[in-house]
């Protein structure tokens, strides 16, 4: 089903201008570790998304408690950022003024920070589902990762909310019954579209006048001045690199537990729910069962039989507990145990270089 | 890029100019690359027949206004013709105020043109930027020209200026531009970033695709050998008496080549298996837990309605959940009620 709308869906691939991924980068690493959240603008071009530019929303000054600064509220604050009332006039006052000096004016959705991949949130569905009824069905989240990015490569993805999740939210329902019914799996959420990232032409030109490798003609003078700065755009190699990724490791199976923890306790929560009902719907059979004796035994003293359902204004069945949490925790576990896989199977190549590197001719025997 | 030779900078008395002057102190300007991405790109935008654009630099300061940090600009509008120039201060002004509401930290620093050229029209926008009130008063304003003729080299510069000895009438119009100074600085975090982007410099489309970690590490490792490459080739001709030998540069190799650890093989073998068996066991359980995540979540969409399920889950024209999954589902409903739980 949610194949089948996508295809309706004519955006495709995300195409990002590098001044985008600059002042995303600037601002989300300025901001870390608060989330930043700010909205891009661009265009779509057939069945690709361009995004030509970038703004952070305003900052919302937080009420300081004792001089030590409550990150947590900002980041709430600043989370919610792309649906507040006043972000959506500033937004519209900055689109006004950029189409005078010919920027693309159209809103093409937000963008967020995460750290570690813990973007999967109700925050983050609240706000592009937001974008993409109330503004403009194409839009797009860029997510861009602090923490990963500076692991190495950059990581910075492109998200939308697939059509089946899309209806599923509007009806604000998230029973069992209507999972089973719509079939909506944690899957089916966020549908990540490709993306790439696109140079103009000047800029293409200016990167190629920066120097990239050092000149073969100049002899150092002394070894002092081999030590300084390197040159730009050398690859970032300390990084790419390392082997020492045990903290992100950890800081990512911290992550993993605390999904895990919150998965458990929705499931205590749903477990309590139907043994609740469970109960309670005991209760309803005695009860039916007790009125059908009752009716029988009037009927046969000839009296005029009680109503059946007057359960239903006795009991109340209990209300069952939205599933939508369950399942954007587990679209976020799945999140977290890829990104442990990545991080593994990166450091165990790593590893098995350094041994073959430390102990030659251990590799070639065992071959 | 600009020759970054050094500058001289000569003190001067200074001379009439409206109101208090800024000073004239020598002062070094660090530009942020997105800073330079955005003049380029509003230069791309600019009107067909406008020469060159304008715009505001947005930065911080250093305490004792020695270095200027040039971290964000936005485009202003102007029209100029041969006998006038025309800046739209309004916009220049609410767009200011827009921009510090997102960033705070940040002040008027200067501006920029896209052109190199500098000229009257220069001189006046440039006294309007260091001017009192809404300028940069009292430190001097900055002005960064970056180049974008098609098919010259782009070439930035950065300039303040101070005020010439001329007549009252002429100094609102007349700067004499100093050069200073700049240089193009990012920090750890732009980099992986601008890494990607300088990857796309080469490629005929201009796109460039967000790299996997491991696409990350082959790069890393080809990069490797290629200096190792470059560096045993170098050794050679040296050897061969084919390049001049630089002392230096043999130090900095011996230097290097310290660094290699001497370690007992046995160790190597005993840390390597016991990280590798740890970094093994995270990703094992990572994987179980997904799958167990997974699990659950397929029980919990899968028709769990006792009997009769068959017949509901047909009616489901599901295309993602494969149909024998729900059909499964269906018949061991009773118990995968229970199994839910235990699953997870």
């Amino acid at each position: 089903m949610a194949a089948d709308l996508l295809k309706d869906s004519p955006l495709k691939t995300v195409q990002v201008e590098a001044l985008v991924v600059m002042k995303i980068i600037k601002h989300c690493s300025q901001t870390f570790p608060t989330t930043a959240t700010g909205f891009i603008v661009g265009m779509d071009v057939s069945s690709q998304l361009q995004v030509t530019n970038s703004f952070p929303f305003p900052t919302v000054d937080v009420p300081q408690t004792d001089g030590h600064h409550d990150s947590n509220a900002a980041s709430n604050l600043a989370a919610a950022a792309p649906r507040a009332k006043a972000n959506a006039v500033y937004q519209a006052e900055m689109i006004r003024k950029l189409r005078e000096v010919n920027v693309d004016a159209n809103n093409v959705g937000w963008y967020t920070s995460a750290n570690l991949g813990n973007f999967v949130n109700l925050n983050m569905i609240e706000n592009q589902y937001y974008y993409q009824k109330e503004l403009n069905e194409r839009t797009v989240a860029l997510v861009y990762d602090v923490s990963r990015s500076s692991q190495g490569s950059l990581s910075l993805r492109a998200f939308r909310i697939s059509p089946s999740f899309m209806i599923a939210y509007k009806e604000g329902r998230f029973t069992t019954e209507s999972l089973q019914k719509s079939g909506l799996r944690y899957q089916d959420i966020l549908h990540e579209l490709p993306l790439t990232i696109h140079n103009s032409h000047l800029l293409s030109s200016f990167l190629h006048t920066l120097p990239k490798s050092p000149s073969q003609a100049t002899q150092p003078p002394s070894l002092s001045t081999l030590a300084k700065q390197p040159p730009p755009l050398t690859p970032n190699l300390t990084t790419s690199l390392t082997l020492n990724i045990d903290p992100f490791l950890s800081q990512t199976s911290d992550l993993l537990l605390e999904s895990i923890e919150a998965h458990h306790t929705e499931l205590n929560n749903h477990q309590y729910y139907q043994r609740q009902l469970a109960r309670e719907q005991t209760k309803i059979t005695a009860w039916q069962q007790k009125r059908k004796a009752e009716n029988a035994s009037r009927a046969l003293a000839k009296q005029t039989p009680l109503p059946e359902d007057e359960w239903t204004r006795l009991f109340k069945l209990p209300s069952e507990p939205g599933r939508l949490e369950s399942l954007l925790n587990s679209r976020q576990v799945e999140q977290y145990a890829r990104q442990v896989d990545g991080f593994t199977a990166g450091v165990s190549a790593k590893m098995f270089a350094v041994r073959g590197n430390l102990l030659p001719g251990v590799g070639i025997e065992e071959r | 890029m600009a020759d970054t030779d050094s500058f001289l900078h000569l003190a001067r008395p200074l001379g009439p100019a409206p109101g208090a002057q800024s000073t004239t102190a020598p002062l070094n300007v660090v530009i942020l690359p997105q800073a330079i991405f955005s003049i380029l790109d509003h230069s791309l935008r600019r009107n067909a027949q406008q020469e060159r654009v304008i715009g505001t630099l947005l930065g911080v300061r250093s305490e004792d206004g020695q270095e200027v940090e040039i971290r964000n600009c936005f485009a202003v509008g102007h029209t100029e013709t041969q006998e006038q120039v025309e800046v739209d201060m309004d916009y220049q002004k609410q767009m200011l105020a827009l921009h510090l509401k997102a960033n705070p930290k940040e002040v008027l620093v200067g501006w920029y043109a896209t052109s190199a050229e500098l000229n009257t029209f220069s001189a006046l926008i440039q006294n309007f930027y260091g001017g009192q009130g809404d300028g940069t008063y009292p430190y001097p304003a900055v002005h960064l020209t970056v180049s974008t003729e098609a098919g010259k080299e782009i070439e930035a510069r950065t300039y303040i200026s101070a005020p010439v000895g001329v007549t009252m009438e002429r100094a609102a119009d007349s700067a004499a531009f100093i050069p200073v100074p700049y240089e193009i600085r990012y920090g750890e975090a732009e980099r992986s970033g601008l890494e990607v982007i300088s990857g796309a410099k080469d490629m005929p489309d201009r796109t460039a695709n967000v790299l996997t970690d491991i696409e990350t590490l082959e790069r890393g490792i080809e990069e490797v050998l290629a200096m190792l490459d470059r560096v045993s080739k170098y050794v050679e001709a040296v050897i061969e008496e084919e390049a001049p030998p630089s002392s230096a540069l043999g130090q900095f190799l011996l230097n290097a080549l310290a660094l290699a650890p001497k370690v007992d093989p046995a160790d190597i073998e005993r840390d390597f298996n016991n990280h590798i068996q740890d970094v093994l066991v995270v990703s094992y359980l990572a994987n179980t837990i997904r799958t167990q995540i997974d699990l659950s979540n397929r029980l919990a969409t899968a028709a769990l309605t006792l009997g009769g399920g068959d017949g509901f889950a047909d009616k489901q024209a599901n295309g993602t959940t494969s149909e024998t999954n729900q059909r499964g589902g269906g018949q061991r409903g009773g118990r995968g009620g229970r199994n839910q739980s235990i699953a997870a």
